[in-house]
């Protein structure tokens, strides 16, 4: 069961590495211009009352104390009430990680499988005009700057021919209509959708084009291609059952890691589309000072980080037999 | 001992046999590795490109010495206040309080040169360094090593690659021959194995120099940047803030443009290099 303890000791590393995150970002917190003393507590206050409110948040402890505390109230799930809202963090971001999730998992599964595809006939066509075509193309759309090919696509398709909205997840017009059914609210977020898609699609699918054109050129070389060839498999055969299922897996573990990054990644999507997610919650709470939900954001992006890692490496295991750890 | 520049990744000890000339060697190699680069019809583009940019970021002194006006962050033109489109005056129009955007975009360029090449520098130098530090000494730091690397900072994508590499390196006869011959760790490190992993160092430079623009573009579009200078980013945070994204393509498209070329720019030139670092790269002759 070489796979389990491959699994069991990865678990030890990513819990040291989580660690050390928390303890990084607990010292980051405490440079951070803003104490939070001064933050909780209200001019209006008596130095009495001021005094009973810093003894309560644990904030007249030594440094290691609340260091402690920090600690217990991280694995406990506690990371406190946020500024701005009122409400506790974690609610917060529940409440936003869907939102997060549905866009970038659309995206992200989209440019996967239309960098695959293209990237296979690149590779396939390889040195002939189509291929060149393509890899100036992937190379292009790969190295645009995302907020201004989102402000290019708001100003085009939201504005000068005003197809899509260009703000928001949802229409409240639809929602609160009495007679809308799940259909219509899921056709509306979908409009909404599309913008952020497109601008996604757009920058992503040329890396995994790139990267899927120079695996399948590899895999093109080896000995089992030939056999299939000399089998007599008609070309596309050999192209799409044998050749491209290997050349995917380099895709896999890219698409993997871009899913744990766009949690974060999407700070600016998020921010330009007003998408309600954890990427734009995480911008509000660090531009507005809002250090418990800034926290528990870096944390949860963190734990994803690290959890999808570690599934990249399994689901490699699984896709790969000829992978053993 | 020791050839920084050099573009070669064989392992540098072999130089011993042309020891006669050893003092122009590295400049051998680097004209051989110029002599490949120049055959690269990316590569060249990239360079151009860079040129250009590097061009620009010299003009951008100029501007404010002609008129105070056309000072990227403090000039205001006294008869503007609004956004207007390209004129003789303003090559690009000005922004919404009247500064030139020209001006503004020569500036940007400065800061993403500045920006890109001293964090890539200082990425480079600390993964070089650390990469080197735990492939040597191998098994027992690894783990803490890479646990810091994963946690702090940038630099961990070089670190671990250089320190794939120096696994590999640490292995040779030519380390092996430095050790039997008394040398100490840090004469092996930084003597022997440091020459043999600097072109991939170079190498992950140019994708570093990438994203460090991208990421002062993207802190400074979110409003995170330094306040007190002008980059391509924080031009486009002012289009958008200030909603003229709508009216004012003359200023929404330039710093957008600049950002996709550079960075296209340093990816062309760092696949060129690729090319002259890998010599397996420089043909790829397989039949579909």
């Amino acid at each position: 069961m070489a796979l389990r303890r491959f699994v069991l000791r990865r678990l030890v590393e990513i819990a040291v590495i989580f660690f050390v995150i928390m303890t990084v970002l607990f010292i980051l917190f405490r440079l951070a211009p803003g104490d939070p003393v001064s933050r909780m507590v209200d001019p209006s206050m008596t130095p009495e009352d001021a005094r009973l409110l810093m003894e309560s948040m644990g904030l007249d402890q030594p440094l290691w104390t609340q260091y402690i505390y920090y600690l217990k109230n991280v694995v406990t799930g506690n990371m406190g009430v946020s500024f701005h809202y009122g409400e506790p963090v974690i609610g917060i971001l529940m409440d936003r990680l869907p939102n997060t999730i549905l866009l970038f998992t659309t995206s992200i599964i989209l440019s996967a499988l239309l960098g695959v595809f293209l990237g296979k006939i690149a590779a396939w066509r390889r040195g002939e005009r189509i291929d060149t075509l393509m890899t100036i193309g992937a190379l292009f759309c790969h190295t645009l700057f995302l907020p201004w090919l989102a402000l290019i696509m708001i100003w085009f398709f939201g504005y000068r021919v005003g197809w899509f909205p260009i703000t928001g997840m949802i229409s409240p017009e639809v929602w609160i209509h009495p007679d809308a059914g799940f259909m219509a609210k899921a056709l509306d977020v979908l409009y909404h959708m599309v913008l952020p898609l497109m601008t996604l699609v757009l920058i992503h699918f040329g890396s995994y084009l790139l990267v899927m054109r120079s695996s399948m050129l590899d895999t093109l070389k080896d000995d089992y291609i030939i056999t299939a060839r000399a089998k007599g498999l008609d070309e596309k055969t050999i192209r799409d059952h044998h050749a491209a299922p290997n050349a995917a897996l380099p895709v896999v573990t890219s698409v993997g890691l871009s899913l744990a990054f766009s949690i974060n990644g999407g700070a600016l999507t998020e921010t330009v589309f007003t998408w309600p997610g954890i990427g734009r919650e995480l911008v509000f709470s660090v531009s507005h000072s809002d250090y418990p939900l800034a926290q528990a954001a870096f944390l949860l992006i963190a734990i994803v980080v690290l959890v999808a890692n570690l599934v990249v490496d399994v689901l490699y295991a699984y896709l790969d037999p000829r992978i053993r750890y | 001992m020791g050839h920084p520049s050099s573009l070669s990744p064989t392992p540098k000890n072999t130089h011993s046999i042309s020891a006669g000339k050893q003092r122009h060697h590295w400049v051998e190699r680097f004209l051989d590795g110029w002599a490949v680069y120049r055959k690269n019809t990316i590569g060249r583009i990239g360079m151009a490109l860079l040129g250009i940019f590097a061009l620009m970021a010299l003009a951008s002194f100029v501007p404010q010495m002609v008129d105070p006006m056309y000072h990227p962050m403090t000039g205001v033109d006294p008869e503007i206040s609004h956004s207007t489109g390209p004129s003789m005056r303003h090559w690009l129009g000005t922004d919404f309080i009247g500064r030139d955007i020209f001006s503004q975009l020569l500036a940007g360029a400065r800061i993403a040169f500045m920006v890109g090449i001293s964090s890539a520098l200082i990425s480079i130098l600390f993964g070089t360094t650390i990469g080197m530090v735990a492939g040597y000494a191998g098994k027992g730091t690894d783990i803490w090593v890479i646990v810091l690397m994963i946690a702090l900072f940038r630099w961990p994508g070089v670190a671990r690659v250089i320190r794939s590499q120096t696994l590999s390196l640490k292995h040779r006869p030519f380390i092996e021959a430095a050790r039997v011959a008394g040398a100490s760790h840090g004469r092996i490190i930084f003597r022997h194995i440091l020459p043999n992993v600097m072109p991939l160092a170079l190498l992950y430079m140019t994708f570093r120099v990438t994203s460090a623009i991208i990421i002062e573009a993207a802190l400074a579009f979110l409003g995170f940047g330094d306040p007190g200078s002008v980059s391509w980013g924080m031009m486009l945070q002012w289009v958008w803030k200030t909603g003229h994204m709508f009216q004012a393509p003359y200023w929404l498209l330039p710093p957008g443009i600049c950002i996709s070329l550079i960075t296209m720019a340093f990816y062309m030139a760092g696949r060129a290099m690729d090319d002259v670092l890998d010599p397996r790269l420089r043909k790829e002759e397989i039949k579909p």
